[in-house]
Protein backbone atom coordinates (compact mmCIF):
# COMPACT_ATOMS: atom_id res chain seq x y z
CA UNK A 1 0.00 0.00 0.00
CA UNK A 2 3.17 2.35 -0.22
CA UNK A 3 5.17 3.80 -2.89
CA UNK A 4 8.95 4.19 -2.81
CA UNK A 5 8.15 7.79 -1.91
CA UNK A 6 6.76 7.38 1.86
CA UNK A 7 3.85 8.28 0.28
CA UNK A 8 1.41 5.67 2.81
CA UNK A 9 -2.05 4.74 1.09
CA UNK A 10 -3.10 3.25 4.54
CA UNK A 11 -2.36 6.56 6.32
CA UNK A 12 -3.78 9.22 3.97
CA UNK A 13 -7.43 9.22 3.80
CA UNK A 14 -9.03 11.91 6.02
CA UNK A 15 -9.88 9.95 8.77
CA UNK A 16 -7.06 7.80 9.37
CA UNK A 17 -4.76 10.62 8.86
CA UNK A 18 -6.28 12.69 11.66
CA UNK A 19 -6.16 9.54 13.87
CA UNK A 20 -2.58 8.79 13.31
CA UNK A 21 -1.35 12.60 13.31
CA UNK A 22 -3.06 12.80 16.94
CA UNK A 23 -1.94 9.87 17.91
CA UNK A 24 1.43 10.74 16.77
CA UNK A 25 1.98 13.56 19.33
CA UNK A 26 1.01 11.60 22.15
CA UNK A 27 2.06 8.47 23.85
CA UNK A 28 -1.26 6.66 23.87
CA UNK A 29 -4.98 8.17 23.75
CA UNK A 30 -8.23 6.82 24.96
CA UNK A 31 -10.99 5.47 22.23
CA UNK A 32 -13.06 7.72 23.80
CA UNK A 33 -10.98 11.07 23.72
CA UNK A 34 -10.22 10.50 20.15
CA UNK A 35 -13.51 9.51 19.33
CA UNK A 36 -14.70 13.22 20.79
CA UNK A 37 -11.76 15.54 18.99
CA UNK A 38 -12.62 14.24 15.84
CA UNK A 39 -16.24 13.82 16.07
CA UNK A 40 -16.36 10.48 14.78
CA UNK A 41 -18.73 7.76 16.02
CA UNK A 42 -17.77 4.50 17.80
CA UNK A 43 -18.02 2.65 14.94
CA UNK A 44 -16.43 4.94 12.52
CA UNK A 45 -13.59 4.49 14.73
CA UNK A 46 -13.30 1.11 16.24
CA UNK A 47 -13.25 0.57 11.99
CA UNK A 48 -10.37 2.96 10.84
CA UNK A 49 -8.28 1.61 14.06
CA UNK A 50 -8.97 -1.70 13.44
CA UNK A 51 -7.64 -1.01 9.39
CA UNK A 52 -4.59 0.63 11.28
CA UNK A 53 -4.30 -2.76 13.93
CA UNK A 54 -4.15 -4.85 11.29
CA UNK A 55 -1.85 -2.69 9.44
CA UNK A 56 0.60 -2.82 12.49
CA UNK A 57 0.49 0.79 12.81
CA UNK A 58 -1.43 0.86 15.50
CA UNK A 59 -1.48 -1.14 18.98
CA UNK A 60 -4.97 -1.15 21.08
CA UNK A 61 -4.46 -1.56 24.81
CA UNK A 62 -7.10 -2.29 27.33
CA UNK A 63 -6.07 -1.36 30.85
CA UNK A 64 -7.90 -1.77 33.42
CA UNK A 65 -8.55 0.98 35.48
CA UNK A 66 -10.97 2.75 37.72
CA UNK A 67 -12.91 -0.66 37.41
CA UNK A 68 -13.64 0.48 34.47
CA UNK A 69 -12.30 -0.98 30.98
CA UNK A 70 -10.54 1.27 28.60
CA UNK A 71 -9.41 1.21 25.53
CA UNK A 72 -6.52 2.72 24.33
CA UNK A 73 -4.33 3.77 21.15
CA UNK A 74 -0.67 4.12 20.77
CA UNK A 75 1.53 4.10 17.35
CA UNK A 76 3.99 1.20 16.92
CA UNK A 77 7.35 2.38 15.76
CA UNK A 78 6.74 0.69 12.41
CA UNK A 79 3.33 3.49 12.05
CA UNK A 80 5.16 6.11 13.57
CA UNK A 81 8.00 5.42 10.69
CA UNK A 82 5.50 5.58 8.04
CA UNK A 83 3.33 8.60 9.07
CA UNK A 84 7.03 10.57 9.44
CA UNK A 85 7.95 9.31 5.85
CA UNK A 86 4.30 10.39 4.68
CA UNK A 87 4.87 13.74 6.02
CA UNK A 88 8.02 13.97 4.35
CA UNK A 89 6.17 13.08 1.16
CA UNK A 90 3.54 15.33 1.44
CA UNK A 91 6.20 18.02 2.33
CA UNK A 92 8.18 17.09 -0.80
CA UNK A 93 5.06 17.27 -3.14
CA UNK A 94 4.68 20.86 -1.90
CA UNK A 95 8.00 21.77 -2.72
CA UNK A 96 8.46 20.52 -5.80
CA UNK A 97 5.18 22.04 -7.29
CA UNK A 98 7.06 25.45 -5.70
CA UNK A 99 10.25 24.77 -7.35
CA UNK A 100 8.26 24.48 -10.70
CA UNK A 101 6.40 27.54 -9.84
CA UNK A 102 9.48 29.58 -9.62
CA UNK B 1 7.51 9.30 -11.16
CA UNK B 2 4.12 11.44 -10.84
CA UNK B 3 3.06 12.35 -7.64
CA UNK B 4 0.37 10.90 -6.04
CA UNK B 5 -1.72 14.11 -5.18
CA UNK B 6 -2.12 16.99 -6.34
CA UNK B 7 -0.14 20.50 -4.40
CA UNK B 8 -3.50 21.56 -3.02
CA UNK B 9 -3.98 18.00 -1.49
CA UNK B 10 -1.05 17.56 -0.09
CA UNK B 11 -1.25 21.39 1.52
CA UNK B 12 -4.82 20.30 3.20
CA UNK B 13 -3.39 17.35 4.29
CA UNK B 14 -0.19 18.75 5.75
CA UNK B 15 -3.10 21.45 7.49
CA UNK B 16 -5.03 17.65 9.18
CA UNK B 17 -1.42 16.62 10.45
CA UNK B 18 -0.73 19.70 12.50
CA UNK B 19 -4.18 19.71 13.36
CA UNK B 20 -4.06 16.57 15.07
CA UNK B 21 -1.03 17.79 16.85
CA UNK B 22 -2.16 20.93 17.96
CA UNK B 23 -5.15 18.94 19.24
CA UNK B 24 -3.12 17.20 21.78
CA UNK B 25 -0.79 20.36 22.54
CA UNK B 26 -3.99 21.24 24.15
CA UNK B 27 -4.32 18.37 26.49
CA UNK B 28 -0.79 20.30 27.88
CA UNK B 29 -1.32 21.26 31.23
CA UNK B 30 -2.22 20.10 35.09
CA UNK B 31 -5.46 19.31 36.32
CA UNK B 32 -7.43 22.57 38.12
CA UNK B 33 -7.23 20.31 41.56
CA UNK B 34 -3.49 20.17 41.31
CA UNK B 35 -3.30 24.54 41.27
CA UNK B 36 -6.22 24.06 44.25
CA UNK B 37 -4.11 21.49 45.99
CA UNK B 38 -0.96 23.11 46.43
CA UNK B 39 -2.54 26.39 46.97
CA UNK B 40 -4.34 24.79 50.31
CA UNK B 41 -0.98 22.77 51.04
CA UNK B 42 0.73 26.62 51.01
CA UNK B 43 -1.83 28.18 52.98
CA UNK B 44 -1.67 25.26 55.55
CA UNK B 45 2.11 25.32 56.08
CA UNK B 46 1.75 29.20 56.38
CA UNK B 47 -0.56 28.73 59.21
CA UNK B 48 1.70 25.68 60.56
CA UNK B 49 5.00 28.11 60.50
CA UNK B 50 2.91 30.83 62.68
CA UNK B 51 1.44 28.33 65.37
CA UNK B 52 3.00 25.19 65.40
CA UNK B 53 6.42 24.43 67.04
CA UNK B 54 9.50 23.13 64.87
CA UNK B 55 8.66 19.74 64.68
CA UNK B 56 5.29 19.99 63.53
CA UNK B 57 6.71 22.34 60.81
CA UNK B 58 9.13 20.41 60.03
CA UNK B 59 7.36 16.90 59.83
CA UNK B 60 4.22 18.74 57.79
CA UNK B 61 7.08 20.37 55.54
CA UNK B 62 9.11 16.80 54.92
CA UNK B 63 5.48 15.22 54.16
CA UNK B 64 4.22 18.09 51.77
CA UNK B 65 7.59 17.49 49.45
CA UNK B 66 7.01 13.65 49.28
CA UNK B 67 3.25 13.74 48.28
CA UNK B 68 3.98 16.71 45.86
CA UNK B 69 6.91 14.93 44.53
CA UNK B 70 4.60 11.42 43.77
CA UNK B 71 1.55 13.53 42.40
CA UNK B 72 3.79 15.78 40.53
CA UNK B 73 5.68 12.48 38.63
CA UNK B 74 2.35 11.21 37.84
CA UNK B 75 1.55 14.21 36.32
CA UNK B 76 4.43 14.28 34.53
CA UNK B 77 4.89 18.40 34.15
CA UNK B 78 1.53 18.71 32.10
CA UNK B 79 2.03 15.82 29.85
CA UNK B 80 -1.32 14.22 31.24
CA UNK B 81 -3.90 16.60 32.05
CA UNK B 82 -6.75 14.55 31.73
CA UNK B 83 -7.02 10.73 31.67
CA UNK B 84 -7.41 10.85 28.33
CA UNK B 85 -4.45 11.24 26.42
CA UNK B 86 -0.47 11.37 27.21
CA UNK B 87 1.39 14.05 25.49
CA UNK B 88 4.68 13.01 24.26
CA UNK B 89 7.89 14.44 26.16
CA UNK B 90 9.27 15.48 23.06
CA UNK B 91 5.97 17.59 22.28
CA UNK B 92 5.54 19.20 25.32
CA UNK B 93 9.42 20.50 25.37
CA UNK B 94 12.19 18.89 27.36
CA UNK B 95 12.78 22.33 29.61
CA UNK B 96 8.80 21.52 30.40
CA UNK B 97 9.60 19.92 33.88
CA UNK B 98 12.23 22.42 34.43
CA UNK B 99 9.77 25.40 34.15
CA UNK B 100 7.23 23.91 36.74
CA UNK B 101 10.04 23.40 38.90
CA UNK B 102 11.89 26.86 38.75
CA UNK B 103 7.81 28.26 39.09
CA UNK B 104 7.44 26.71 42.51
CA UNK B 105 11.02 27.35 43.37
CA UNK B 106 10.32 31.09 42.62
CA UNK B 107 6.96 30.31 44.41
CA UNK B 108 8.94 29.33 48.25
CA UNK B 109 11.17 32.40 47.36
CA UNK B 110 8.07 34.70 46.95
CA UNK B 111 6.72 33.71 50.22
CA UNK B 112 9.99 33.89 52.04
CA UNK B 113 10.10 37.36 50.77
CA UNK B 114 6.97 38.19 51.57
CA UNK B 115 6.84 36.79 55.05
CA UNK B 116 10.20 38.91 56.23
CA UNK B 117 8.20 41.95 54.88
CA UNK B 118 5.04 41.15 56.10
CA UNK B 119 7.25 40.68 60.11
CA UNK B 120 8.97 43.74 59.31
CA UNK B 121 6.17 45.71 59.23
CA UNK B 122 5.07 44.35 62.80
CA UNK B 123 1.92 41.80 61.86
CA UNK B 124 1.22 38.69 63.69
CA UNK B 125 0.73 35.95 61.50
CA UNK B 126 3.33 36.66 58.59
CA UNK B 127 4.16 33.19 57.42
CA UNK B 128 -0.16 33.32 56.86
CA UNK B 129 -0.18 36.40 55.07
CA UNK B 130 2.26 35.63 53.00
CA UNK B 131 1.08 32.01 52.27
CA UNK B 132 -2.17 33.39 51.62
CA UNK B 133 -0.75 35.91 48.81
CA UNK B 134 1.23 33.16 47.18
CA UNK B 135 -1.42 30.78 46.90
CA UNK B 136 -3.27 33.72 44.74
CA UNK B 137 -0.02 33.48 42.55
CA UNK B 138 -0.19 29.62 42.06
CA UNK B 139 -3.87 29.84 41.16
CA UNK B 140 -3.56 33.06 38.85
CA UNK B 141 0.15 31.90 37.52
CA UNK B 142 -0.05 28.07 37.70
CA UNK B 143 -2.07 28.18 34.30
CA UNK B 144 -0.48 30.51 32.69
CA UNK B 145 3.08 28.75 32.67
CA UNK B 146 1.09 25.90 31.65
CA UNK B 147 -0.39 28.22 29.07
CA UNK B 148 3.37 29.58 27.97
CA UNK B 149 4.75 26.15 27.85
CA UNK B 150 1.44 24.99 24.96
CA UNK B 151 2.73 27.68 23.41
CA UNK B 152 6.04 26.94 23.32
CA UNK B 153 5.07 23.47 21.89
CA UNK B 154 3.06 24.69 19.33
CA UNK B 155 5.89 27.10 17.76
CA UNK B 156 8.50 24.03 18.27
CA UNK B 157 8.99 22.54 14.95
CA UNK B 158 7.60 18.96 14.99
CA UNK B 159 10.15 15.97 14.98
Amino acid sequence: MRDGAGFDELIHPATRLSIVALLAAADWADFAFIRDELTLSDSALSKQLSTLEEAGYVVIDRPLSDRRRRVRARLTPLGRKRFTAHVAALRGIIESSDATLV
Amino acid sequence: MTNPLSDAEARVALHEVERGRERVIDQIGMPAWYWWGLAGCWIALGVLNDVANAWVIAVATVAFGAVHSAVSQRLLAGRQRSGGVRVRADVVGRRAPLIVFGFLIALAGVTVAAAFAVYADGAEHPATIASVFVAALILLGGPRVMAAIRERARRAEPR
